[in-house]
């Protein structure tokens, strides 16, 4: 009896699995990603470097949506204040505290580190991944679909990610990332806890292969749907 | 003795074992000896200018950065970005390398009106092809030193793509793969691969080639000098075989004891060759002599008789070798000593004992030697001894004068010699690491690193306008064109926040300006971690070492009144270690050459029971060396780290010439009392022996003549010819000074000439 049950639940799983379109599994995580309406955190990012020593920084993070975001580095004190404001279509404010005035900065260059961390500012950009990526559904393995992505864009750094996205709740747990020459360079994991209604990550480990630099971002104290408006993520917010 | 060599003979079958299982061993040990083509590791511990250079290097992965450059006419064309961005995309993804900067992906950073614009200097996506557009390129590549004469040439035809090499990568590996994937693109365009991961790679190549070359050449070289003088298969066997066994022991040791090849060990085994036969030859030579019935007791009065002077003859070249250890700056150079000193050690030790062994084995007898044999020796008697000896015996003091007016005129050589310590040297000019680095020099203002470290608070604004500073003074310099510092790039964003290209005068601003370089791909290249440390990194232009003095005392100068307590200045590079190297050049040669001397001149001293017979026995080499000296002063062969080794090795191969000259001379003299008869039987026998000697050895040396490496040509030519310089200084000048000395001390003995 307990062995036609787990036939059948195996039945009945992977007959969902090869239902699931690659693509689908890209939109519910989507979904599931940026399902908050806005969203308030403190953010602590750990950086380690190939010897193992440690740096920590800490920010304010208010997200509303999926483009826009605004970082405000409260440590170490010789960065605190200084704060980014991402808004739609790549715009980007700078806010330099002891300069006292906010730089526009318009980057096109997207494989550039994000303050110093092994993200990218491909990697920290709020958009979809059904925007970005094309998806392949390479296998189902335990609770996780296995999913090839490849940029839309000929301009990524990446030829092609592999993820591991959970079949249940559709967030991503592993995702390798190679460049160009097909080379396995960087490994992103993710700690996902639910919060109410919503998935949050709250540990993003991203390890450079090459440099063996690893980079943690913990995410705490989230509040979410607290009805950000648009004037919060506004230049003159920034200044603040 | 003679108990020795009975016991050598009674355990030749042990002999044969032991040497065949050791051979066997270090054979195998041998076959695993790796290369060390790392110049820098060579450099010495206890020099703090080199040391730091080698932590700077190694700290912030200076000496990891390999370079292919691309020339042709005008390099702000579609098509020629087009191959930058080939060669930077293969590059990118290339096992082993971490970073690549080129043309294709640097990044742009431009105060704009309305803030800053971070971009590519060139949209790879979009490569400009209007003239238009590349007209603005070249402009904009021409506006800003952090691309003129950086990564492309001032003249616009050369263009660099940089890459810097992981560290846990095989290093060498990558720059093949390297060189391997940009050749097979087939650019239009000429294609240099530069900077000290490619040039240790082609070092190794230069090893290896001329291990595989130069040992069979060596070979075949003595075995047809030894044939020629033997006409006997003993006489070429068991001299090549000694000399065999010999190089695979001491390369099987060098391995077992954890030491690599290097530029200059690789001519150990030629060395070898050269000297290790001529012990069996004194041992065959011998038992040829001895006129005994009985093989066995021939073999043990030979071997009695030859094992004192074989073994002194090995101490004093051995005592040329080991003089390196004490004075030498690099530490290849003092490997290269012991190892040679080991060798050589190796073929006395194989000489009376596995020779003997294996001749009462294998009953090697006389029978083969020919007649031809006699002729050969009757050549050299009659068109070379005799006329000495005519020579001689007519116009003493003729010979006396030749041999001072060549000393007198050498003297005029010694102040043009010059000093050599730059690597790129070794290279033959058609070299295409050589052509690569000449390229570098000439467009890019040479790829030689300059360091200069400051140590302090790097998020200062004093130490950044210090930085700053430095970095002006250094350009004053002519043979410097090119810096870069974190204090450029603190410059740099400060403009970009609108408030000039400056240092900012607080340390809150630094402060922030750094939030924006950091874990840029330059950071850990300029400064450390803990942001206590940072650099200047420049190139020197020129390898004149007078230039590279003369910028050292420059710098010091500034530094000596710059450098304090809130920032400390210190300043490395290749050109501050090559002065070093050439400062130590001179002192190594004097102090190894007088420790030679004098361990030289006690063994002779203890040989000839006499100390002023040993000073007389040095004079036909110091005279040679003197000519030798001159000879390179007057033929622009510079003093370097291969030729600073051939005054200590001539001297100690070229000594045991008037060792035997003098010891026969003695016996003679001692049994006849005859002055003119002692110095005909010296000419006429040892004559020949040392004929024969410096034919076989110079021989050997000369094959060096077809190293790939130009200062090891020339260290085999100037062995060759001191060896042929002392040979005829034992054979003419020695002769005569012990005729003169003896006329001097009985004056009635003057008539009998």
């Amino acid at each position: 009896m307990k062995a036609l049950i787990s036939i059948l639940i195996f039945l009945t799983t992977t007959l969902v699995a090869t239902a699931q379109n690659a693509n689908d599994i890209l939109k519910k995580m989507d979904e599931v990603l940026y399902a908050p309406k806005d969203m308030t955190a403190k953010t602590k990012i750990i950086i380690t470097d190939k010897n193992g020593n440690e740096k920590t920084r800490e920010a304010v993070m208010k997200q509303k949506g999926t483009d826009m975001r605004l970082f405000r580095f409260t440590a170490p004190a010789s960065q605190a204040g200084i704060a980014t404001l991402s808004l739609p279509n790549d715009v980007m404010y700078l806010y330099l505290p002891s300069y006292a005035k906010e730089r526009r900065i318009s980057s096109s260059v997207k494989s550039q580190k994000f303050a110093g961390t092994d993200f990218s500012y491909d990697d920290m950009e709020a958009k979809s991944y059904e925007d970005k990526y094309t998806a392949k559904l390479l296998k189902t393995e335990g609770d996780v679909y296995v999913l090839e992505m490849k940029p839309r864009s000929p301009k990524s750094q990446y030829s092609k990610l592999i993820s591991k996205i959970n079949k249940e709740n559709y967030y991503p747990v592993y995702t390798e990332y190679y460049d160009k020459g097909n080379n396995k360079i960087k490994i992103a994991t993710y700690v996902f806890e639910k919060i109410g209604n919503y998935w949050n990550p709250k540990e993003v480990t991203m390890t450079d292969l090459k440099k063996k630099h690893k980079t943690t971002m913990i995410t705490y104290d989230v509040k979410y749907d607290t009805g950000l408006s648009d004037e919060d993520f506004s230049v003159r917010k920034l200044k603040q | 003795m003679e108990w020795l060599s009975k016991n050598i003979l009674k355990l030749r079958w042990p002999v044969i074992i032991i040497v065949t299982g050791l051979t066997l061993f270090f054979g195998y040990r041998a076959g695993k000896l790796t290369i060390n083509s790392d110049l820098i590791s060579s450099l010495p511990d206890d020099d703090p200018v080199a040391e730091m250079y080698k932590n700077i290097g190694k700290e912030f992965g200076g000496n990891d950065m390999g370079m292919v450059a691309l020339e042709t006419k005008n390099v702000f064309t579609t098509e020629v970005l087009q191959h930058v961005k080939q060669i930077t995309d293969t590059l990118l993804v290339t096992p082993g390398i971490l970073t690549v900067t080129s043309m294709t992906n640097i990044i742009d950073i431009r105060s704009e009106e309305w803030g800053i614009e971070i971009s590519k200097l060139i949209d790879e996506y979009d490569l400009p092809d209007t003239p238009e557009e590349l007209r603005k390129l070249r402009e904009r590549v021409y506006s800003k030193e952090m691309y003129k004469g950086a990564i492309v040439s001032d003249d616009g035809t050369t263009t660099l793509i940089i890459y810097t090499t992981l560290d846990d990568a095989d290093k060498q590996q990558t720059v093949i793969t390297v060189k391997k994937k940009v050749k097979a693109m087939n650019l239009p365009e000429k294609l240099y691969f530069a900077g000290l991961p490619m040039m240790m790679n082609d070092v190794t190549g230069l090893i290896v080639s001329d291990l595989s070359k130069l040992i069979p050449l060596a070979f075949i070289v003595i075995a047809i000098v030894l044939f020629f003088s033997f006409r006997s298969v003993k006489g070429v066997v068991l001299p090549l075989l000694t000399a065999s066994i010999a190089v695979i022991w001491t390369m099987g040791l060098m391995q077992v004891t954890g030491y690599e090849i290097t530029m200059i060990s690789n001519n150990i085994p030629i060395i070898l060759f050269a000297v290790g036969s001529a012990y069996a030859i004194h041992v065959i030579n011998r038992v040829n002599m001895c006129t005994e019935k009985d093989e066995k007791q021939k073999l043990v009065k030979a071997l009695a008789y030859i094992i004192v002077p074989v073994f002194l003859a090995a101490a004093t070249t051995m005592t040329g070798f080991i003089s390196f250890v004490f004075g030498a700056y690099l530490k290849m150079i003092k490997d290269f000593g012991i190892f040679t000193a080991v060798g050589t050690f190796f073929s006395l030790l194989l000489s009376v004992t596995f020779v003997p062994a294996l001749i009462r084995t294998f009953s090697l007898k006389k029978s083969s030697v020919t007649p031809v044999k006699d002729s050969m020796k009757n050549f050299i008697t009659r068109n070379i001894l005799k006329p000495v000896l005519i020579i001689l015996n007519k116009h003493p003091r003729n010979i006396l004068v030749v041999w001072i007016s060549l000393i007198v005129l050498a003297t005029g050589g010694f102040f043009l010699i010059k000093r050599s310590v730059n690597m790129q040297n070794y290279f033959r000019k058609d070299n295409p690491t050589r052509v690569a680095e000449d390229v570098m020099q000439r467009k890019f203002g040479g790829s030689q690193p300059v360091f200069v470290v400051f140590e302090g608070d790097m998020q200062s604004p004093y130490v950044l306008d210090l930085m700053n500073r430095t970095e002006q003074y250094m350009k004053k310099f002519p043979e410097i064109s090119y810096t870069q510092s974190i204090a450029d790039l603190i410059k740099q964003m400060n403009d970009v926040m609108g408030e000039g290209e400056k240092i900012p005068e607080s340390k809150a601003k630094i402060q922030d300006l750094w939030f924006l370089l950091d874990g840029q791909d330059i950071m850990p290249q300029l400064v450390s971690d803990d942001l206590k440390k940072g650099i200047i990194q420049s190139r020197f232009k020129s390898y004149d070492s007078k230039k590279m003095k003369d910028f050292v005392s420059y710098m010091n100068k500034f530094i000596s009144s710059n450098s304090n307590d809130k920032c400390k200045i210190s300043l490395t590079g290749l050109p501050s270690v090559y002065v070093r190297m050439d400062r130590s050049l001179f002192n190594s040669q004097m102090s190894s050459l007088a420790i030679a001397l004098v361990v030289v001149l006690i063994i002779v001293g203890l040989i000839l029971h006499s100390f002023r017979l040993g000073v007389f026995a040095t004079i036909p080499i110091i005279s040679t060396i003197s000519i030798l000296f001159g000879f390179m002063g007057y033929a622009g062969i510079p003093l370097d780290v291969a030729t600073v080794l051939v005054a200590s090795v001539a001297l100690g191969i070229g000594i045991d010439y008037s060792i035997h000259v003098i010891t026969h001379f003695n016996h003679i003299h001692h049994n006849t009392g005859n002055i003119s008869r002692a110095i005909e039987e010296t000419i006429l026998t040892s004559g020949k022996a040392i004929f024969i000697n410096v034919l076989s050895v110079a021989a050997g040396f000369l094959v060096l003549l077809f190293s790939q490496m130009a200062p090891l040509q020339n260290f085999g030519l100037l062995v060759a010819i001191s060896m042929i310089g002392s040979g005829l200084g034992a054979l003419t000048l020695l002769p005569v000074v012990l005729l003169l000395q003896k006329q001097s001390l009985k004056p009635e003995n003057k008539n009998s000439f």
